[in-house]
């Protein structure tokens, strides 16, 4: 289902603006995968006609509905007649607005339908869809993933902890950039990270190395970072990995200096 | 021109497997010339997958009950830009109570993200997954008291920065879905 809803941004947080006619823009919702088109509005103009005007060109658009604060009984009626459902004094966030109508609708349809027999099945279906998606979403990741834990494997099977041992030199900085670096090639259960930082704290490994090693170990990967690029966009994993690789570092420092002599 | 087809198909489906396959190759290549290390390796990438077996049915049913239930709606009122400190908190709640590798999550941060979850709050739930109530036992019986209450706060606020500045250049990344607009 389609639903028109004037908006003050270009997007679902967007506020409901009270009229079509001031609105800076109008967003058109899919109700099935909330994907939405925006229209540029008269962005407050509000010249006679600019309602209609917005009105006739979400109309183009197959819209059934529109959320609006108000509208005019009498355009109210013309859309009633064309088969448009209008509910006014709608307020707050695009949305909540969205959601409250789609929610109050399906109770109202779950209230008449409550014996129908398709009513199962529908959901049976929808049970069955959401698993095709998902399973469609898991596959796409899959074979990165498979890859990524091989490469992992082969990392740890190849470079001992030794070789990794032999970069901490006592500095405080230097040191928490290689435990941080250590921290973000190492992977596994968080317990690892524990015991292994006590383990290198006891054979004179810096506090700030070993802090920032079990602050990267679970939250930065770097071989991971193909598969957090594919998932969730190289833009995204490159900014988040470096910048957590960087706030690690210095939070690292900031424990030695709040524990430094209690450890 | 049905062979044709076929081919064409056939490459898109082997194209994402070139990768994993490619890294197999070094582990053949590995079996020739260092064959200890790449028994380890094996030994490590199957341990490595076994872990990840119960995260992954656990983010997989999430990921069913969230495409059954959740609209784009809902998430973006709870992990959308408008969410405030409800949305700091359940992300951070979220990050905490995740288990096994982070990888295993990352189906399920997309699924969020298409759904309207922000760059600020998947990245809030990424950073806060080094602490693990459950853990917290073992680690203060190795750190104590005072260094593990330490490593908390300062996990919790370096998550938090990190988001900060993830969201200060992602922002426009926000809802892909939603390229249309």
């Amino acid at each position: 289902m389609k639903i028109a809803v004037p908006s003050t941004e270009a997007n679902l947080d967007g506020m409901v603006e009270n009229k079509l006619g001031i609105a800076a823009h109008v967003l058109v919702i899919e109700t099935d995968d909330m994907s939405f088109e925006v229209l540029n509005g008269p962005s407050g103009s509000s010249r006679p006609g600019a309602g209609v005007q917005t009105i006739s060109l979400v109309m183009d658009m197959g819209i059934q509905v529109i959320l609006v604060g108000f509208i005019s009984p009498d355009i109210a009626k013309v859309l009633a007649r064309q088969g448009i459902e209008i509910v006014p004094q709608i307020s707050g966030s695009v949305a909540k607005a969205v959601t409250s109508y789609m929610d109050s609708r399906s109770s109202n349809s779950k209230l008449k339908n409550d014996e129908l027999p398709s009513r199962e099945s529908t959901s049976k279906d929808q049970w069955i869809a959401a698993m095709k998606k998902s399973l469609r979403q898991f596959q796409s990741i899959l074979p990165l993933l498979v890859g990524v834990i091989l490469l992992l494997g082969l990392f740890q099977g190849f470079v001992s902890k030794q070789t990794l041992l032999s970069f901490f030199s006592g500095s405080a900085v230097l040191d928490s950039f290689w435990g941080a670096c250590m921290g973000s090639v190492l992977t596994g259960n968080p317990v690892n990270s524990y015991v292994i930082g006590k383990n290198l704290l006891n054979i004179g490994v810096g506090l700030s190395g070993v802090t920032a090693m079990m602050l990267t170990w679970v939250s930065i990967g770097l071989i991971q970072l193909p598969v957090e690029s594919k998932a969730l966009g190289i833009r995204f994993a490159l900014v988040r990995n470096i910048t957590g690789f960087i706030v690690a570092i210095i939070m690292s420092v900031v424990v030695v200096w709040f524990a430094g002599g209690r450890i | 021109m049905s062979s044709e087809r076929d081919s064409s198909g056939f490459r898109a489906l082997a194209r994402p497997w070139l990768f994993p396959l490619g890294v197999a190759g070094m582990y053949g290549l590995g079996i020739g010339l260092a064959p200890e290390s790449t028994y380890r390796a094996l030994q490590m990438s199957g341990s490595m997958f076994w872990q990840l077996a119960l995260p992954i049915c656990l983010a997989l049913i999430m990921m069913v009950v969230l495409n059954r239930f959740l609209s784009p709606a809902v998430v973006t009122l709870f992990l959308g830009r408008n969410a405030g400190l409800k949305g700091i908190f359940l992300s951070s709640l979220a990050g905490i109570l995740s288990m096994g590798p982070v990888y295993a999550w990352y189906p399920l941060l997309k699924n969020l993200r298409d759904k309207g979850a922000t760059d600020f709050h998947l990245a809030n739930f990424i950073g806060n997954r080094s602490v693990k109530p459950v853990l917290l036992p073992v680690l203060i019986v190795y750190w104590g008291w005072y260094f593990t209450s330490l490593f908390v706060l300062v996990s919790l606020a370096g998550a938090l920065i990190a988001a900060c500045i993830v969201s200060l250049f992602c922002s426009h990344s926000q809802h892909p879905k939603n390229d249309r607009m």
